[in-house]
């Protein structure tokens, strides 16, 4: 029978996957830098494609940059080993030794480039994360700096309560530091590619990104190398995208040590939540988006820097004609960003108070959550905000009177 | 050829009862295809009544099949002599009316102690004198795909602000009765936990309870077994129990970790 059905389907394996191009940041590029109408030829895309293979390989044969062989500080960020682990199709040979971790646990919803497109992602509210802006909202580390491997892992080990991003606490500890590594690799090569995507876009009438025939002769070879250097180092990667994320651990924040009256128990912890209240309400400006009772039902028709071509178009969310061109590219439809419901009782970044105090103080990557710098010097008052925000759930307002069906039920 | 049906039938008894009995005595190459050992109180009544329900459906299969297979044997169409074709026997009706009858009765009869006790009456405590049904010591916020479980925390009362929260990871203490509070965010989901013998499934819109009783420590898994979508396999956790003192110890050290430092007060 399984003989019968091989023949009539074929038993070749499926096809080796492809990254697949950015192509919503190559319409933006081309709308943003090029007059209307014009679009990056196809040569130039085929090469910045090229150009990615060769630095960074394929889904099933990673490989990262060392352009310093050894040396090459990279090796801090990367390990090859772990990409391949994770790469590849899903494996476990005898000796247990096992590829395609994140086929088997994240492709089908952050996509095989990590482009969060993957085949779940459209019914997932939010989206799945998209790793090629390079940017990561739940860290320690200040606005603009890259996460640190803790923080990726935590993400993995807790998930993001309130999305579909699940708790992998299950998994082994190595195969939580391949993901982890596998998910920095992407978000790397992600970034150098729309750069690339970028300067293709920057050339005019008929430049080409570098030019191929340079390399056929020995004369002229190392012309050929200059170019690729150019656009590798200077361009982006060694430059803009890699130094980003070496000594990351150097930017974490450390919180202030948090006043006496944080505890619950203190007896002026109750002029602290007053304190952190009026802050909520007045300096802080919070109560704009999150709203007077904290259920984000304040300004709700921001869009963060994933849909950053939705807010650059104006699109509608409900006028589905406003982004066609972008959805007909492979864009998911855009969805505004609802400010977090505080009411909730967990919190996607985390629910230490460390953690709400990191998110006040230094916003939130990628979202209108702005930094708190205002508030820097004066961590009392921050950490009024974090006694307020953790004691709101529980204002006697929300609070049902009386508790409400607590009867067994069969 | 001629009694071969007699001896096809004859296998299905054999194979049937010599399975069950190879899986239940971990003979190869059936080991481990029993059920998983057991690590809670409850689970050994449930145990003796699926062994007792095992049991008599191996009887009955031999039987019957033995029976089958004995009438294939000696009226085969070679043989002389016609079988007896009976119509209407009454004493034959009632009996196999009345024996299944009876068995299923003294089935639900005897189950009815272990289902009260596990779904009917939640576990009582007794505070100032007075018999109350026991708080829940972990609320199980059920989503697609994973277990949010909120603790209760040192006040020992859920929604209050020292609950503790912690993804996909139960850790409960041996040997006191421990009573679980069940909700779902989304859709339907079922707790199961096969090394507690412990299932419930979960309504959303539902507050719901369920308990247990652990014997002894053990590391387990928790799992969904109520299909709730693509990712319903990954919907895995957890479960550690432990010590009370360990317990004790653990659950301090939730408290202490879920503290910012604090600034050192001057004592003058």
């Amino acid at each position: 029978m399984i003989g019968a059905l091989s023949v009539l389907s074929g038993c070749e394996p499926a096809p080796a996957p492809n990254f697949r191009l950015n192509s919503i940041e190559v319409l933006s590029s081309e709308r943003m830098n090029l007059e209307e109408g014009e679009k990056i030829s196809d040569e130039n895309l085929e090469k910045v494609g090229t150009v990615l293979t060769s630095l960074f390989g394929t889904p099933d044969e990673p490989k990262f940059p060392f352009l310093l062989g050894d040396e090459d500080p990279a090796h801090e960020v990367i390990s090859l080993d772990n990409l391949k682990m994770a790469a590849g199709p899903v494996s476990l040979d005898q000796a247990e030794y096992k590829t395609g971790l994140f086929r088997k646990h994240c492709a089908h919803c952050h996509g095989i480039s990590g482009d969060g497109a993957g085949s779940t992602a459209k019914t997932l509210n939010p989206y799945p994360r998209d790793f090629r802006l390079g940017k990561f909202k739940y860290k320690s580390t200040p606005l603009g700096k890259r996460p640190t491997d803790t923080d990726l892992k935590r993400v993995l080990v807790n998930g993001v309560p309130g999305t579909a991003m699940l708790s992998f606490r299950t998994l082994p500890e190595e195969d939580l530091n391949a993901l982890v590594d596998y998910v920095k690799y992407l978000s790397i090569r992600g970034e150098t590619e729309r750069l690339l995507i970028s300067a293709a876009s920057k050339l005019e009438g008929d430049e080409k990104l570098f030019d191929l025939s340079l390399a056929e002769s020995d004369e002229t070879l190392e012309d050929f190398e200059d170019q690729l250097f150019d656009l590798i180092d200077d361009g982006g990667f060694n430059s803009r995208v890699l130094p980003k994320w070496l000594n990351r651990d150097r930017h974490i924040t450390k919180p202030a040590p948090a006043p006496a009256s944080f505890a619950v128990d203190h007896p002026e912890h109750k002029e602290l939540i007053i304190k952190g209240k009026e802050l909520f309400h007045g300096a802080g400006g919070c109560v704009q988006c999150h709203g007077p009772t904290g259920l984000g039902d304040g300004q709700t028709e921001n869009y963060d820097d994933w849909n950053q071509w939705a807010k650059d178009t104006q699109a509608i969310p409900d006028l589905p004609d406003s982004y066609a061109d972008y959805t007909a590219v492979g864009a998911l439809p855009p969805r505004y960003l609802r400010p977090r419901n505080l009411n909730m009782k967990v919190y996607r970044g985390g629910n230490h108070p460390d953690d709400i105090y990191r998110r006040v103080l230094n916003g939130i990557e990628g979202t209108p959550m702005p930094s708190a710098t205002a508030l820097q010097k004066n961590t009392d008052d921050l950490w009024a905000i974090v006694a307020y925000v953790k004691s709101i759930p529980f204002e006697a307002d929300n609070v049902p009177a009386k508790p409400v069906n607590d009867k067994p039920i069969h | 050829m001629n009694r071969f049906w007699s001896i096809l039938f004859l296998l299905v008894p054999i194979l049937g009862a010599g399975t069950c009995f190879m899986a239940a005595f971990n003979i190869w190459p059936l080991e481990n295809c029993w059920y998983p050992a057991n690590y809670s109180v409850q689970g050994e009544t449930i145990d003796f009544l699926n062994d007792g329900v095992h049991l008599l459906c191996a009887f009955i299969l031999l039987g019957t099949g033995l029976f089958l297979a004995w009438n294939l044997w000696s009226y085969h169409s070679k043989c002389e002599g016609n079988a007896k074709h009976i119509h209407h026997h009454r004493g034959l009706e009632i009996s196999w009316s009345l024996v299944p009858g009876a068995i299923l009765i003294v089935l639900a009869l005897y189950q009815y102690q272990s289902w009260e006790d596990n779904r009917l009456q939640r576990p009582m405590i007794e505070t100032d004198g007075v018999q109350v049904e026991k708080q829940p010591l972990v609320k199980i916020h059920a989503k697609r795909f994973g277990w949010e479980m909120h603790y209760a925390g040192p006040d020992e009362l859920l929604e209050t602000p020292d609950d503790i929260y912690l993804e996909n990871l139960l850790v409960v203490p041996s040997g006191e009765d421990i009573v679980l509070q069940l909700e779902s965010y989304d859709v339907i989901h079922s707790f199961y936990v096969p090394k507690l013998r412990l299932k419930h499934d979960i309504i959303p819109g539902m507050k719901q309870f369920t308990w247990f009783r652990a014997k002894e420590e053990a590391e387990m898994g928790i799992y969904c077994s109520e299909l709730c979508g693509w990712g319903h396999t990954a919907m895995k956790a957890k479960m550690e129990i432990v010590s009370p003192a360990d317990f004790k110890t653990w659950m301090a050290q939730q408290v202490e970790s879920a503290l910012p430092k604090f600034a050192e007060v001057d004592e003058q």
